[in-house]
């Protein structure tokens, strides 16, 4: 499980842009442990707003130990009726869980071959679940790698609409202090992928 | 999605990602993605004979790498 990634035959950037993707993903559906951790400490990150957020990840893995940051996942992420934030689609659409937009993304996911994993008892719209189903779009692991326009129409419709709004809240959050440059990694992603989404839109128009 | 195609990129593209840090978590993070899961669609397609064909629920389990 370890060479298979570098074989997709996939742009330089778009690797790094799933491998974000999939960091995101990762952190987002469960607390890190050590070997993470341990990767995590070694990042360096540079002058631009991502490598500020990269740098603070950073910093915050070296510094805190892998319980207290188990114990604010719980906090932040789960809690006992309800965490600081409330990471799913439709609760930030609509107000409400298991509403409308995971319909929506539930049909897209059929469309393109995408299955919920068996024994993950979290709706789809999960933010965790889709930076992984970005991910997997970008490399391939679903399919073909879905081409840009794709990926574009994906993101449009399931992750922009709400993400973020929920990675400011993250960042936000009372009890975040690993999670807040987790928060901040994801806002200013997701920010860089918009605006890189619209240059291919103005490409194509011009 | 149809068969592989390699994403065309343009170097506007490609300039603004790098201008934009996102080399410093290529490292880090490579060894997040794991190769695609066993991809093999077990495509059970059952044609409903009511002129109306069901999606076909491709079974597709994707699964980060563990760390």
């Amino acid at each position: 499980m370890n060479e298979a990634y570098p074989t997709f035959d996939i742009a330089e950037e778009d690797q790094s842009r799933a491998q974000v993707y999939a960091l995101l993903g990762r952190l987002l559906t469960k607390a890190p442990d050590s070997d993470l951790l341990a990767t995590l400490s070694r990042l360096e990150g540079d002058d631009s707003e991502l490598g500020q957020a990269l740098a603070a990840l950073s910093a915050a893995a070296r510094r805190m130990e892998p319980q207290r940051i188990a114990d604010e996942f719980q906090e932040v992420m789960v809690g006992v009726t309800r965490g600081e934030v409330v990471p799913f689609a439709s609760y930030y659409l609509t107000g409400f869980l298991h509403s409308k937009p995971l319909a929506n993304l539930r049909g897209d996911m059929a469309k393109l071959g995408i299955a919920h994993t068996e024994g993950v008892p979290e709706p789809e719209d999960h933010i965790g679940s889709l930076c992984e189903m970005m991910a997997g779009l970008i490399t391939g692991a679903f399919d073909a790698a879905a081409d840009l326009a794709e990926q574009r129409r994906f993101f449009n419709a399931h992750v922009v609409t709400w993400a973020p709004r929920f990675f400011a809240d993250l960042e936000a959050a009372k009890s975040a202090a690993f999670y807040m440059p987790v928060g901040k990694l994801g806002r200013t992603f997701i920010d860089i992928e918009t605006q890189a989404f619209a240059l291919i839109s103005a490409e194509q128009a011009a | 999605m149809s068969e592989q195609k390699k994403t065309p990129t343009s170097p506007t593209r490609r300039e603004f990602f790098k201008t934009a840090g996102l080399g410093a978590a290529a490292g880090v993070a490579a060894g997040l993605v794991s190769e695609p899961a066993p991809a093999k669609a077990a495509t059970d397609t059952q044609p409903t004979g009511q002129g109306y064909r069901e999606t076909d629920h491709v079974k597709r389990y994707y699964e980060l790498s563990k760390f």
